[in-house]
């Protein structure tokens, strides 16, 4: 029995009062309690990560014979595309984003002061909005649906179902609404919920992050919502014509997994870093509103609705394109050196979610200086006066890598980036969830698994791009004009080892999740606080009950429990 | 177990400025949403242009009689909407429910000669589909979609007031309602503008 079960049995009389909770099945289907909506999406968050670190593998097979026969025999080009693009979409969709939710859904309440989230039925709805919606995707593009096929084909020639394809289409739709949907029950908790002397300036930088990806999540995903029912319109028709033509709709959808864009999904992680490594440090954050400006900084770099390339083909050589692609390695760079100053100046306790932190914030920081590079040849022959020869001939041989797999590497380093943080956000907070401690031994093998995974599946892709391998590896002329077709070939194999590492680290985690948590074998002590963390969730007991807090909190600092006089009890 | 009203816990204070808070973010997705197909349409538009073809196909003829109306109808509701913030904010419900109600007949106004405008239009009848019959279509059909999301808000927003949840010391629903519809009539203002006008 923990020192918070004691606690909460000795309060009967309070207990009395609170809300009647459900049990069971009708519990878990008819939640409103954001705790229960953050550990749903969590726990299906993983088995998307799962799901799409499969389909990465099949995909990562396929590409270590490139001159040769499929070695899986997927068919047809559309199958191996549908494999490919479903990849992509649960990566992001199925993983990525409901296990940012997830966290923030759980913890921004707590760390506001709040007694729920806003409007909690439709932060329920929300979840079984994008549940249903996912699910249905999945079940579509594994029959013959999907989001079009690879190249300019008949319609449906190659076995594509339209009924499925239009579904697709839809379902995925639906997921984005459903995001939208939490992502303003979560803004409108921090702007509203927030306790009496807690300022924007004050929020915890997880919920600060939270509240710059949601805003920027609202300001783009419409977009890309209006994209799909273009295509969804068109496709409708007797004859598309153009967006609903099956060869067209990858393309005008697929600027949410490209930069700038790519980086929305990264910012919280600047948040659980910023929560994590000063805690390990026991040291307040120096510059704070500096941080704050740092995360900012990136939500305003990674709003990319604009560079749509299927609409504006010269995009990537334009100037804001090129500039923002450039520059948005300075606030992660100033972010990083921020907590690493307050790491050199504290006593850090090494532990998996302070290992994880440092290593999804170096994976963020790999991911933006590709981005760099990948626009430099734009950006030099914007400023190339000099009638130089060699200099010529670097600039066309940088820009030729736009269109090449570097693409690839910096939506995989930042996505991939973004699963570390979550799962560092899962080991830190699993007391505060779980009441329950996860196995900090397991923590560092699943983040360095994954993190190799990352090295060589990132890192193969970064170096097959200087080689000339084209971004759509699906399409027959992908392989075209590469430098060394053995050199792309072996560096692939490589790549093909990192993704049996990221299928490693997150069953890993899932593992852990299972025996710690659900079979209960986690460390159960000193649940209460046990990092001695900063912020006002570790103010109540763990689980936390329903309410959250047994009196609104009162703040005067944006380290409450750390600062002395920092929050009246 | 019997349950007693006074068992309940007591309600968290409520916080004014939630629900215009969610509605400025659901409004601000909205014309987001609408601002990306606008840059669609009008870039396709300025392409097609650009290389000398018409963009509206040359047989159709888009009339401006029934756009004329729902404008006027949109404009007149703006009015209607505030006349239900203006009551609210006196207590007088029974005006309010009477201004929701009458906006709620306003949007069906809408709906209505919407449907009937795209059925005269006939877009692809005579050519067949095109572009900007693509773009036009999911420019409207997205717009009658949020009307009927703003009914729904509306009628809502109705039964709360019927129920007395709203009075002067808590307009925000009603508020938030009319914020929703009042983005609406400037959504279609641009429609009216970019596709029917300017064609």
């Amino acid at each position: 029995m923990t020192e918070n079960q004691t606690e909460t049995e000795s309060n009967t009389d309070e207990s009395a009062s609170r809300p009647l909770e459900l049990g069971g099945l009708a519990g878990t289907f008819g939640t409103t309690d954001h705790k229960n909506i953050g550990k749903l999406y969590i726990f299906f968050g993983l088995t998307g990560g799962l799901l799409s670190f499969v389909l990465h593998f099949l995909v990562r097979i396929e590409r270590v014979n490139i001159g040769g026969t499929s070695i899986l025999d997927f068919g047809s080009s559309n199958q191996f595309f549908q494999t490919w693009s479903l990849s992509r979409t649960s990566l992001l969709f199925f993983c990525v984003v409901p296990l940012i939710l997830g966290l923030a859904t759980y913890v921004v309440p707590l760390q506001v002061g709040a007694p729920s989230i806003a409007f909690p039925r439709a932060a329920a709805g929300a979840f079984w909005a994008w549940l249903i919606g996912i699910a249905i995707h999945v079940v579509t593009v594994f029959s013959d649906g999907g989001l079009g096929v690879p190249e300019p084909v008949t319609q449906f020639a190659q076995g594509m179902d339209p009924e499925a394809t239009e579904l697709s289409i839809l379902s995925i739709a639906m997921v984005v609404i459903a995001i939208l949907l939490a992502s303003v029950t979560l803004i409108t908790t921090i702007i509203t919920q927030r306790p009496q002397g807690m300022t924007l300036f004050d929020l915890p930088l997880f919920s600060w992050s939270t509240l710059v990806a949601t805003g920027i999540w609202i300001l783009t995903l419409p977009i890309w919502l209006g994209n799909l029912m273009i295509a969804w319109v068109d496709f409708k028709g007797d004859d598309a014509l153009r967006y609903g033509n099956v060869s067209n709709i990858w393309d005008q959808v697929s600027w949410l997994w490209s930069q700038p864009m790519i980086f929305a999904f990264a910012i919280p992680i600047l948040g659980i870093a910023g929560e994590i490594i000063p805690v390990s440090a026991n040291q307040t954050q120096r510059q704070y509103v500096f941080q704050q400006i740092g995360i900012g900084a990136l939500g305003v770099l990674s709003f990319g609705a604009f560079a749509q390339p299927f609409f504006n083909a010269d995009v990537g050589n334009q100037a804001v394109y090129v500039g923002m692609g450039l520059i948005i390695v300075l606030p992660v760079l100033a972010f990083f050196g921020g907590l690493l100053d307050t790491l050199a100046k504290g006593t850090p306790k090494i532990s998996a979610q302070l290992i994880l932190a440092l290593i999804s914030m170096l994976s963020l920081l790999v991911a933006t200086s590709i981005s760099a590079l990948h626009v430099s040849g734009p950006a030099l022959g914007a400023i190339q006066e000099i009638d130089s020869d060699w200099l010529g001939g670097i600039i066309n041989w940088l820009k030729d890598l736009q269109g090449t797999v570097i693409a690839t590497a910096v939506m995989e380093h930042a996505l991939i980036a973004s699963i570390l943080a979550s799962i560092a956000g899962l080991y830190y907070w699993s007391p505060k969830i779980f009441g329950i401690k996860m196995n900090n031994n397991v923590g560092i093998l699943a983040g360095l698994s994954i993190f190799g995974g990352l090295l060589l599946s990132g890192g193969s892709n970064l170096i097959n791009g200087f080689l000339d391998e084209g971004e759509s590896v699906y399409l027959s002329n992908a392989y075209e004009g590469v430098w060394n077709q053995g050199a792309v070939e072996f560096i692939n194999v490589l790549g093909l080892i990192g993704s049996i590492l990221l299928i490693g680290g997150i069953s890993l985690t899932i593992l852990d999740l299972i025996i710690s948590v659900t079979l209960g074998k986690g460390d159960t002590e000193n649940a209460g606080n046990p990092w001695n963390g900063h912020t006002l969730e570790w103010a109540t007991q763990s689980p936390p009950p329903s309410g959250n807090f047994d009196e609104p909190p009162i703040v005067h600092s944006e380290r409450p429990l750390f600062t002395s006089g920092g929050m009246e009890q | 177990m019997n349950l007693r009203t006074t068992d309940l816990p007591v309600a968290p204070p409520v916080r004014g400025r939630t629900p215009l808070v969610a509605a400025g973010f659901g409004i601000a997705a909205m014309l987001m949403y609408f601002a990306g197909i606008f840059g669609v349409y009008l870039k396709e538009r300025a392409q097609v242009r650009s290389e000398g073809s018409s963009w509206i196909p040359d047989k159709v003829t888009i009339e401006l009689t029934q756009p004329g109306m729902v404008i006027w109808t949109l404009l007149i509701s703006i009015f209607v909407m505030q006349w239900a913030v203006y009551s609210i904010k006196r207590d007088d419900r029974q005006h309010a429910l009477l201004a929701i109600g009458t906006t709620l007949v306003m949007g069906a106004m809408v709906l209505v000669q919407t449907a009937w405008h795209l059925s005269q239009t006939n877009l692809i009848a005579d050519e067949g589909p095109t572009t900007a019959a693509t773009l036009i279509y999911t420019i409207v059909g997205s717009y009658v979609v949020a009307i009927v999301i703003g009914m729904i808000i509306l009628l809502l927003t109705g039964f709360r007031t019927l129920a007395g949840q709203y009075g002067s010391q808590q307009t925000d629903g009603v508020v938030a309602a009319s914020l929703y519809w009042y983005s609406l009539v400037f959504i279609y203002f641009i429609i009216w503008i970019a596709v029917f006008i300017a064609k």
